[in-house]
């Protein structure tokens, strides 16, 4: 009696595929990334200088309303070396940090020297440090120089060095912005060209004249004031 | 809304793609299961070119701060939804490139599975191809949702990330439709 064969199911190929498929899907995505650089090259963003500045989207304080304040729209794109277009100062602060306290001083000089020619933006976080609490009713205080008990952890902002601040505050109280600027700790300050690119970072010293610090900087980058 | 070249090559890779999957979808045996995977290939490789393009905009944007790709004015845009910083980005990754990778694994998966339908690795790769392209549901849900909701001026709605959130829908549909066939002995 003949025996009846089973019909054997479809095997797969001797060779595995897997490698060639993965080395055709690299070459696809290859692709369409080389014609994405084609099309709009990759642009840096950082803190580091010749980087375009990270940009943000916050509520900013200017001595009114709290209101949306984005950083490029400071930003002129059509700026070229020797053009007009202000420069534009970022300086990262805490209420409650001495060092913070006591540059209030030293921004009011700069503002009062420099407020033609270059944008302060003062944005506020706050470091996970205990007693370092703070809150946007400090903030406008220390901005405005206003009395309210906790800058400084337990000064009155009224009483912080310098001028009252006529420029804009930023709320960033939640730290969304200090990762991308790579915050190092407070105060920190970045001078950005009109275009938005980073010109001075003080954590590249190698790149500056020796000790040379935010006014030197001001004065050998913009200058003419 | 002027006549937009590269949307309307995307759309037509969408259309392509459904079709394939529709039209053959009961066809019994191999020459069904060919038809969803070509289909799911299609919806990927519509998926990376629409990922390419957003990150197209994306640097565009950050380059000179607006973009020739793409409107930047009304409800349906780009500029508000991809020039958004709080939004445009996953943890600084923009989100052009999470679709271009995303995208590339469940391409390689199934240009795996179209290469030798009948290797040991199918099934899991079949379960693969559906987990990869379900975990990709919670991303487009929430990006519509931002889209809809939260970015500048909202609403707005980007019409290249719409691309590519339907394309990963239609991928998840034929992966889905594969893994049916694996279980029920339709595969070959």
């Amino acid at each position: 009696m003949a025996r009846r064969r089973r019909v054997a199911a479809p095997k797969g190929r001797d060779n595995d595929v897997r490698p060639m498929a993965a080395l055709a899907t690299f070459g696809v995505t290859s692709i369409i990334l080389m014609a994405v650089m084609l099309l709009a090259p990759v642009v840096k963003v950082g803190p580091s200088e010749g980087e375009l500045a990270p940009d943000f989207s916050a509520q900013a304080y200017s001595g009114g309303q709290w209101e949306d304040l984005r950083l490029s729209d400071l930003f002129n794109k059509s700026w070229a070396p020797g053009g007009d277009g202000n420069w534009i100062l970022v300086q990262y602060i805490d209420t409650d940090c001495p060092y913070c306290w006591s540059e209030g001083e030293l921004m009011s000089q700069l503002h009062s020297q420099w407020n033609q020619e270059v944008t302060f933006v003062t944005v506020v976080v706050e470091l996970g440090i205990p007693g370092h609490g703070s809150s946007r009713g400090e903030v406008e205080a220390f901005r405005d120089k206003t009395p309210y008990d906790g800058c400084k952890t337990d000064s009155n902002c009224a009483d912080r060095p310098g001028d009252p601040h006529s420029w804009t505050y930023i709320d960033d109280l939640n730290s969304r912005t200090s990762g991308d600027w790579e915050l190092p700790g407070t105060p920190f300050a970045a001078l950005l060209q009109p275009d938005g690119i980073v010109a001075w970072n003080p954590q590249q010293p190698g790149n500056h004249p020796d000790g040379e610090e935010m006014g030197g900087a001001l004065q050998r980058l913009v200058g003419g004031s | 809304m002027a006549l937009d070249v590269p949307l309307m090559v995307f759309v037509a890779g969408l259309a392509v793609a459904t079709y394939t999957m529709t039209s053959l979808r009961s066809k019994e045996g191999e020459e069904g299961t060919r038809a969803m995977l070509d289909s799911g290939l299609a919806f990927s490789v519509v998926g990376l070119m629409s990922s390419g393009w957003t990150y197209a905009i994306h640097n565009s944007i950050l380059d000179s701060g607006e973009t020739t790709m793409c409107a930047s004015e009304g409800l349906v845009q780009c500029g508000s939804v991809i020039g958004d910083p709080r939004w445009n980005n996953l943890y600084g990754i923009p989100w052009g490139v999470t679709g271009l990778l995303s995208f590339s694994l469940l391409f390689f998966l199934f240009l795996s599975l179209r290469m030798d339908m009948h290797a040991k690795w199918a099934e899991s790769f079949t379960t693969y191809s559906f987990l990869a392209g379900l975990a990709g549901l919670p991303f487009v849900a929430f990006l519509v949702f931002v889209e809809l909701t939260q970015v500048d001026g909202a609403p707005h709605i980007c019409p290249f990330c719409t691309v590519a959130h339907l394309s990963l829908i239609g991928f998840l549909t034929a992966a889905h439709a594969l893994r049916g066939r694996k279980q029920s002995g339709m595969w070959a």
